[in-house]
């Protein structure tokens, strides 16, 4: 029988580009939120071939994918396929049953829920993820390394318009929101106005996937957005919050153990109870096997905390 | 069968000649299919109030409260931009290849502005994210270059060979005799052109135009890129202020409402208010087009 397996992968994830960041984001940008993490794995002889299509949160994304060449290598006859596009478009595909697992970096929100009543939605956390008030490295190299939650509101509100206020340079900001239904951005609005679909009366530009929000953040030298905390590279630089006077940063440690506030379970979202080779699948992501994809892809594993 | 359809001679014909009615019949059901779902779809929302729909600027899924006014208005100014940049340009490029060109050459120019029509958006979309907006925001000394100006001026490139090399047909195909009868009273070539050919080649032009604004209408990806991307009318007629268009918000929103409720439904709309807007761009602009042989 002859065997051979061949792995597509369209795009790799790594999470420093370098030098070649900005134009390999405008190939994401282009791209943008569907159809780059696609791993596969085919057979040459006709056989029954289960596939798992996963779909959802640009920041999950890189754990699935992992996982994803991992598991298809040690288990022959299964494909699988994982694409972006954010967590709402995660939930509404497992929902309607367009993809096996979702993934959210976010809860299921009530009118979710209550939309697919159906399918009866459970979640698997998988890991954790602090999202960061993230700005341009010129910002912070001028001198901006912390913001009050206070400060974070009225630059999204619109009554802060420059760095100057915040004791940056004379320079106006450019205040970057996310779509709607992107996880990172309910998770960012909730810990800002304690509304997860908060307006942003201040934003001068949205963007979708993490991708996209880290080129613009790097491409612009006066730019504050929110980023989930593992996309932080040495152009974009996450700000600490100060509460009661302490400030925190949004690294791996503050996150671990949960002193940084803005942190979220990152989910893979199933419909039902998982049964058979999804079963394994997650169980494989949440055993030890995807304990080290997580700690990898830059989050923290769930189990550890 | 259908004898008002089928002239009687072709009634016994051979089961291939069936096969290409069938295909036909699929195309035709299609067409209509497609436009009725897209209306009766929007239906909802239309009941909330066509007028309301058309103007609020209000677009909140989580509040279910749709309004279509940012995007109507994105779209237009988008498309006069990209008109006002691309028609001059497309007129005088027009004007040179036909009348001008050796016919050589005209093939030439011919074949690269039309390899320029056929490039994918996409392409376009990617040079403007890199390089026009970056320009604009220095240029103009913005905090960021993703604005309406951007996106009109991409569209406005973008266009410019339809247009250009559509009017050149029509120019193009103008008789001879025209020209000939002109010059031969003593008019220099370009009086020719003004007082006896343009007159004959103006309907073409529209259509032209028309045509290639249709094309600046529905462009999604190249716009979404450099747009924006927010629902606002800015204050006053801002042409540096970001925006967004009704392709450009389909694109980043149809996937997470796919089938569901209301957002959908709202979505479709736009969709459907877009669709008429080319259809009717494109229904004058070909009508205009096949008249053109005077």
């Amino acid at each position: 029988m002859n065997l051979s397996i061949k792995v597509f992968c369209r795009m790799t994830l790594t999470k420093n580009y370098g030098l070649n960041g900005v134009i390999v984001s405008l190939v994401f940008l282009a791209s943008f939120s569907f159809g780059y993490f696609e791993r596969g794995v085919k057979l040459s002889f006709a056989e029954e071939i289960e596939t798992l299509r996963i779909v959802g949160s640009t920041t999950v994304a890189p754990i699935a994918a992992r996982a994803a060449e991992m598991f298809s290598k040690k288990h022959s006859g299964i494909r699988i396929i994982v694409n972006g596009g954010g967590s709402g478009v995660g939930i509404n595909a497992v929902g309607r049953g367009l993809a096996e697992i979702g993934l959210a970096s976010r809860e299921v929100t009530l009118k979710e829920k209550k939309r697919f009543e159906n399918a009866n939605l459970k979640d698997h956390a998988v890991g954790r993820d602090g999202v960061a008030c993230a700005v341009s490295s010129e910002i912070f190299y001028a001198g901006v390394t912390e913001l009050t939650r206070q400060q974070i509101a009225n630059i999204y509100s619109g009554k802060i318009k420059s760095w100057k206020d915040l004791g940056g340079p004379d320079r106006p900001i450019l205040v970057i929101d996310k779509e709607k239904h992107r996880g990172t951005r309910h998770v960012f609005m909730n810990y800002v106005f304690g509304n997860v679909n908060a307006r942003a009366r201040g934003a001068r530009l949205v963007t979708g996937s993490n991708n996209e929000e880290r080129s613009k953040i790097s491409q612009s030298d006066s730019a504050v957005g929110m980023l989930s905390a593992a996309w932080l590279n040495g152009d974009v630089k996450g700000i600490a919050l100060k509460q009661d006077g302490v400030s925190i940063s949004p690294t791996e440690e503050n996150i671990r153990s949960g002193k940084y506030p803005v942190i979220r379970d990152l989910l893979f979202i199933t419909a039902g109870e998982p049964k058979g080779i999804l079963k394994e699948f997650i169980d494989f992501v949440r055993g030890e096997g995807g304990r080290s994809i997580v700690l990898e892809s830059g989050y923290v594993p769930i189990h550890s905390s | 069968m259908f004898p008002f359809i089928v002239p009687d001679r072709r009634r016994n014909a051979d089961p291939l000649f069936w096969s290409t009615v069938f295909s036909a019949g699929l195309v035709l059901a299609t067409a209509v299919i497609f436009s009725s779902y897209l209306f009766w779809e929007s239906l909802p929302v239309w009941d909330q109030g066509l007028w309301a729909f058309l103007t609020s600027v209000e677009w909140d899924p989580g509040e279910d409260v749709y309004g279509a006014g940012a995007m109507i208005y994105g779209s237009l100014i988008v498309t006069s931009l990209a008109l006002l940049f691309a028609l001059p340009f497309a007129l005088c490029g027009a004007i040179t290849a036909s009348e001008f060109l050796s016919p050589r050459a005209r093939l030439v120019f011919k074949g690269a502005m039309e390899t320029m029509a056929g490039a994918p958006g996409v392409v376009y979309g990617l040079l403007g994210a890199a390089m026009l907006s970056l320009w604009v925001k220095d240029f103009f000394g913005l905090i960021d270059g993703s604005t309406l100006f951007t996106a009109g001026i991409l569209l406005g490139i973008m266009i410019l060979p339809t247009i250009m090399t559509l009017a050149e047909d029509a120019i193009h195909s103008v008789p001879g005799e025209y020209r000939d009868t002109a010059l031969s009273l003593g008019l220099t070539p370009l009086q020719a052109f003004f007082k006896a050919v343009a007159p004959r080649a103006l309907p073409g032009i529209i259509g032209a135009v028309l045509l290639g604004l249709g094309r600046a209408l529905g462009e999604t990806i190249a716009v979404m890129l450099v747009i924006g991307g927010l629902d606002i009318i800015p204050m006053g007629l801002d042409l540096f202020s970001p925006g967004q268009n009704i392709p450009s918000k389909l694109g980043r929103e149809a996937a997470e409402a796919i089938g569901s409720g209301m957002h959908w439904n709202a979505l479709i709309a736009l969709g459907a208010i877009l669709f008429t807007g080319t259809m009717m761009l494109t229904a004058a602009g070909s009508w205009l087009l096949r008249r053109r042989a005077v």
